[in-house]
């Protein structure tokens, strides 16, 4: 297609940038060097093959009908069969070298970028919508693939086909080119003109076509709310409102090309026209003969189709170095949270002290935490309470090295987390957020996320642990039942049990746990309390708790409010002060209570 | 497709796909026959295009027979030559505009047939669907059969342009035209072959890119999973293995590509090295001229392209046939609910409560093996507001989908003033019904777009009333541009609360007759609660309400509390009443609320 890419003003590359990441590319592409010297040579080839049968052709009218030699007649058209042989087994292999050049090029460029996202820190992620990420790894990526399919090739046959024929035009006859030549600028002038108005008129479809299919994708995913409230009449209307300004997009971008495509076809015929007419009073003059014109003539296409291909591939060629630019981007991204340089592991217990960190969001204006000192003694449960945006989750997440604070220290049996060891981190301390996130894949598939080399014995070692053997015995393929996407097989209990037994999988000293919010069944309900009591046992527990039996059970309950821990102490302690803690208790019992 | 497939059956679904097929051409051909006038003029001057276009060689041969070797009146020939590039340039243009603009057109349509017969088909179709799979056929199904569409006009002068170049080859010399052609059909041959593989392989390839699409979109949707326990390597395994499936699906694509392209290119250069082998023998006898041997080797090139095109074309027919017969089976699927063929009218007002709700008998499940209800009875007076208590899958919010008449009962009937739910204009009905689901569903458009929603003309007035009512209207005045702040995803983002607020007000702008709460305050924050609370019985005095809750507070709005267990009304009574006499009530109410009891006693204290 004419359109295959378009590109937003902003996403443009300026000269010093497309250089930077030409040599990036080359770089990568250093391991399939050989392949890519292959395909060179066989573009050469291919080029000048098809070059030389008009070359041959003029050949073989010149001096062989004019001059009515049989034998040169028959030489040229032997050549000419070679000619096309050798561009044949050329082309097969020309494809083919290419192709494995660029495939294999994509290949690496997916492992690199992906590899280098699941580097970053918690906070690339927070920036990044995961939308935007997985645009990176297949939009993006996708975008080159047209160019390494066949845009790539046809790139290099342009440039060549056109160096080629000047060349061989001038050797042919130079009065002749000059002639040829006239229309160029033209062309090329008119061809870039094009590529900026139908670029524009391309972005415009480009976010019509959006908008149209959000609106679909909205009108189908609340289908139950219009027929609810009889909007079908109102919504159908405003929908025909947005289909309608897409088809004027469309409408606009037809138009655009038409132009164009009408003066391509006329300027290829015009220049016939002057090489009839002018070359056609050199031929009477004798300044050149008429094979010569014959060839010209025929030459001519070979001038003007690789000009229109080249503008044609203008756009995906901007569009590719827009995507790899934004690659490039994430290569260069620095985790924030990274291993030190010469980690140690940390000790198999220990008290968590966190001792006088702040901490502020990227971007945030207010401080997530401030100053906030606490110690959790080893096996002691510590609940984390407070109002919504206080800080619990960020603390808790902080406590896991999920983030490194500004200021202050968390330490773990008297290392500083920032000194530890990735691999020993991930052990001792473990992250569960409880409503449970499952991974297509079977169950144990699901706990392998936690232990990639953990045995069938283990896994259900740990499915014993948290009690829950018999209810996915119940499951006709047991442990190896498939879970689908995101786990949508399981109910939202059982998903739970999932991911407490993959705390349990990984048998950690300290865990975090972010309590679920979300309502379960009486029946599952029970399960889940009773699987997290055993897995807590005999750990040290952080938890944010959004449910006062927990509460209940923890050892300490630090109050959050404001991004400092505003009270400290037991249930009871707490209660007795009568402060936020037993205010917030108030607070959640009157609305359970009458009026 | 079975291996056990006897001959009969496969002749009957031959029959049955044949079937299919000539219903989806019918449905083409109903869509084009509106711009039959449009196509057929584009067909035209595609066909001009052709004639012009075979000419021009003609004309250049003959100008270089007579005007070069002759020593004839260049200027002309020259002219000539130009003005008829003057005119292919205009007929290619056009030929282009009507082929596109005419496809757009085609696909503008059905894309609103399409979307409108979904938005009416019922619910329970809905519950079976997936989204996915509707926007592809209302987005590759339709690209599919434009990208046909749009080669009609371009096929026709194609066809005429083989037909012409092959008639002009046949009259200068029909031997020479026979070694010209011969290769040809080939080109035909092994495009169509290739038009199949190539998109078979393409779908594979896009099969591939999207696991790997799953596995990124895993990774990072699930990254605090990923990262709280180190299973990066896991996660980069798994995608290593999608990136090198990916790249053997594409070089098989490759493999073929160069199976096909340069065998494409050598085609006609085989011709052509024909004609200067036997032309040239045949010039040097005198048979022809070498003007007629330069034009031999133009028109060969003329033909590259529109026998491409047409290999390409029964591909592309094949697909936009399939296409056709995707969409055909969603227009053909009727709405199970739809309006009476004659409707009763609701009881006017006349200053009399309205809004009695009454469920008599009713039986009902979603799947015919799986009862939901069973011997559901339920009165609720004009004006009465009710609670309805449950656990989870108890049934609740499938009464409220019931009043809807998302759903029909499978036997009794549910009542809405008397009158038979099913006798009544399903846009009738559900005006007086205003629901708050379960799940907020907002629509990515301003807070005041959202309010109105059921009344697109309400005036400010109406819509502040009704936040306010909602306890939405302080926090609406917070955001940056108060009601005209676009929320939704893409949008401004709301707390679940606030989100549900502003849900209610949507569902009370209209005055319904009947208000249904479903869940609706579960995620207001339980300080801000009683703060609604207090909106919410004004809502509620003088309107039918169904308030399906869990947390007492809430559940006292209502006079009665109905319970819901094992299928059926358990329980009708006062709240207090209930905790007091039905063990099960108190089991139920208690896990709904995550509560140990000890400890509220305690606080309560
Ligand atoms: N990823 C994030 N990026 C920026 N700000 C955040 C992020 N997560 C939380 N915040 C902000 O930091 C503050 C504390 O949030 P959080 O720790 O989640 O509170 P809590 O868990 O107590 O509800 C809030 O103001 C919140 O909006
Ligand atoms: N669209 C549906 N298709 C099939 N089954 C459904 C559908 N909606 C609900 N159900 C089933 O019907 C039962 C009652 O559901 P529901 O009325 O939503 O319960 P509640 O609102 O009390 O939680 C449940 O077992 C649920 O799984
Ligand atoms: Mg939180
Ligand atoms: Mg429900």
């Amino acid at each position: 297609m004419w359109q295959a890419g378009g590109v937003s003003d902003e996403d443009r590359l300026s000269r010093a940038q497309a250089r930077t990441i030409l040599g990036r590319v080359f770089k990568m592409a250093a391991p399939f060097r050989r392949t890519m010297y292959v395909a060179f040579g066989c573009v050469m080839v291919t080029t000048a093959t098809t070059l030389s049968a008009p070359v041959i052709v003029r050949h073989g009218i010149d001096a062989g009908i004019r001059a009515r030699d049989t034998g040169a007649l028959n030489l040229s058209v032997v050549m000419y069969l070679v000619v096309v042989s050798l561009t044949y087994v050329f082309g097969r292999m020309l494809f083919v070298f290419v192709n494995r050049t660029g495939e294999s090029f994509l290949r690496l460029l997916r492992l690199a970028v992906f590899r280098q996202m699941q580097r970053q820190s918690m906070a690339f992620f927070d920036r990044n919508k995961a939308g935007v990420l997985v645009a990176r790894m297949t939009a993006d990526i996708e975008s080159m693939s047209e160019l390494v399919q066949w845009g790539l090739l046809q790139f290099l046959s342009a440039v060549l086909m056109l160096v080629f024929s000047i060349v061989v035009l001038l050797f042919l006859s130079w009065q002749l080119t000059i002639i040829a030549l006239i229309v160029m600028p033209v062309l090329v002038f008119s061809s870039i003109k094009f590529q900026r108005d139908s670029n524009r008129a391309y972005l415009t479809v480009r976010e019509r076509v959006g908008a149209n299919l959000s609106a679909l994708q909205e009108g189908i995913t609340t289908v139950r709310v219009i027929q609810a409230y009889a909007q079908e009449d109102e919504v159908k209307s405003k929908f025909k409102v947005s289909n309608r300004s897409l088809f004027a997009a469309h409408e606009k971008s037809v138009r655009v090309s038409t132009w164009y495509f009408a003066l391509v076809e006329f300027s290829g015929v015009l220049a016939s026209a002057l090489m009839i007419g002018i070359g056609g009073w050199f031929a009477h003059r004798g300044t050149v003969t008429l094979g010569t014109v014959v060839a010209f003539v025929l030459l001519l296409s070979s001038l003007f189709d690789p000009v229109q291909q080249l503008s044609q591939l203008y756009n995906t060629v901007q569009s590719a170095g827009a995507a790899l630019n934004k690659l490039f981007a994430i290569l260069d991204a620095k985790p924030e949270v990274d291993e030190h340089h010469s980690p140690v592991d940390l000790p198999r217990t220990g008290e968590l002290k966190v001792s006088n960190i702040s901490f502020t969001y990227a971007g945030a204006e207010n401080q997530a935490l401030d100053d906030v000192s606490i110690r959790v003694g080893v096996g002691e449960k510590l609940a984390l309470v407070g109002p919504t945006g206080a800080g619990k989750s960020t603390l808790a997440k902080l406590m896991a090295r999920l983030y490194d604070p500004q200021t202050g220290t968390v330490e773990f049996g008297g290392v500083n987390l920032t000194m530890a060891s990735m691999t020993s981190l991930r052990e001792r301390i473990a992250v569960v957020p409880q409503e449970g996130f499952l991974f297509n894949g079977t169950i144990r598939d699901n706990l392998r996320i936690a232990r990639a080399n953990a045995t069938d014995a283990e896994i259900e070692a740990a499915i014993d642990a948290i009690g829950a053997t018999e209810h996915f015995a119940q499951f006709s393929d047991g442990l190896d039942t498939q879970v689908r996407e995101r786990g949508s097989r399981l109910s939202a209990g059982e998903r739970q049990l999932v991911a407490l037994a993959r705390a349990a999988l990984v048998d950690p000293a300290v865990l975090v746990l972010d309590e679920a919010t979300s309502n379960l069944d009486p029946g599952t309900e029970a399960e889940v309390e009773h699987a997290l009591e055993r897995l807590m046992l005999g750990r040290t527990v952080i938890v944010v708790a959004h449910r006062l039996s927990t509460v209940q059970r923890a050892d300490h309950i630090a109050v959050v409010v404001d991004a400092k821990i505003a009270e400290f102490g037991s249930h009871e302690e707490l209660l007795a002060r009568n402060g936020h803690y037993a205010e917030l208790a108030r607070a959640w019992v009157q609305s359970h209570s009458v009026n | 497709m079975s291996v056990s497939e006897s001959e009969t059956e496969v002749s009957a679904r031959l029959e049955f796909e044949q079937a299919q097929r000539s219903e989806g051409w019918k449905l083409l051909r109903g869509l084009l026959r509106d711009q039959r006038r449009n196509l057929v003029i584009g067909g035209l001057i595609g066909m001009s295009w052709a004639a012009f276009k075979v000419a021009i060689p003609q004309v250049t041969k003959l100008a270089i027979n007579d005007g070069i070797e002759k020593n004839g009146p260049l200027l002309k020939w020259a002219l000539i030559i130009a003005g008829l590039g003057v005119l292919t340039g205009i007929l290619s243009g056009f030929r282009r505009y009507v082929a596109f603009r005419e496809s757009r057109w085609a696909e503008t349509l059905l894309r609103e047939r399409l979307f409108g017969h979904v938005l009416d088909l019922n619910i329970g179709y809905h519950d079976k669907a997936q989204t996915g799979q509707l926007m592809s056929r209302a987005s590759s199904d339709l690209m599919q059969i434009q990208g046909f569409i749009v080669m009609i006009p371009i096929t026709m002068s194609n066809v005429i342009q083989i037909f012409a170049v092959a008639a002009i080859l046949f009259i200068t010399d029909p031997v020479l035209a026979l070694v010209a052609m011969a290769p040809l059909p080939f080109v035909n041959l092994s495009a169509r072959r290739f038009s199949s593989r190539i998109h078979k392989i393409t779908l594979a390839v896009q099969a591939e890119q999207a696991q790997l699409a799953n596995v990124v979109e895993e990774s990072v949707s699930g990254v605090r999973v990923v990262k709280g326990f180190g299973a990066e390597q896991v996660q980069f395994d798994k995608l290593e293995k999608e990136a090198d499936d990916i790249y053997a699906e594409s070089m098989k694509a490759a493999k073929i590509r160069s199976n096909f392209m340069p065998a494409i290119d050598i085609l006609p250069a085989l011709g052509a090295v024909g004609v200067l082998g036997v032309g040239g023998h045949r010039v040097l006898s005198g048979q022809i001229s070498i003007g007629d041997l330069v034009a031999f080797n133009v028109y060969l090139t003329l033909l590259v392209w529109p026998l491409r095109n047409v290999g390409m074309i029964i591909a592309l027919g094949q697909r936009a046939a399939s296409a056709l017969v995707r969409i055909h089976e969603v227009l053909s699927t009727k709405s199970e609910i739809t309006d009476p063929p004659m409707a009763r009218d609701l009881p006017s007002p006349n200053g009399k409560q309205l809004g009695a709700v009454k469920f008599d008998h009713v039986q009902f499940g979603y799947d015919a093996d799986r009862p939901v209800l069973k011997n559901f009875n339920l009165e609720i007076a004009a004006g009465e507001s009710i609670a309805i208590v449950g656990a989870t899958a108890s049934g609740k919010s499938t009464v409220a989908r019931l009043l809807l008449r998302f759903y029909d009962t499978n036997n009794g009937h549910v009542y809405l003033d008397g009158v038979d739910v099913r006798k009544l204009k399903l846009r009738e009905l559900r005006q007086q019904i205003g629901v708050v689901f379960e799940d907020t569903v907002l629509f990515n458009d301003s807070v005041k777009s959202n309010i109105s929603f059921a009344r697109p003309n309400a005036s400010q007035a109406d819509l502040e009333k009704a936040a306010k009512l909602a306890g939405a209207h302080d926090f609406i005045l917070q955001l940056p541009n108060s009601y005209d702040t676009v929320i939704g995803e893409r949008g401004f983002s709301l707390s679940g609360g606030q989100r549900q607020r502003i849900a209610i007000a949507r569902a009370i702008i209209s005055d319904p007759r009947v208000l249904v709460l479903d869940d609706a305050t579960s995620a207001v924050d339980p300080s801000k609660e009683g703060e609604i609370r207090d909106a919410m019985r004004t809502v509620m005095s003088g309107r039918t309400t169904i308030v399906i809750a869990h947390r007492p507070g809430t559940i006292a709005l209502a006079s009665r509390v109905v319970f819901i267990d094992e299928l059926t009304v358990a329980a009708i009574g006062k709240h207090e009443d209930l905790v007091a006499t039905n063990a099960r009530y108190r089991e139920v109410l208690a896990s709904m609320q995550n509560t140990a009891p000890d400890f509220l006693e305690e606080l309560v204290k």
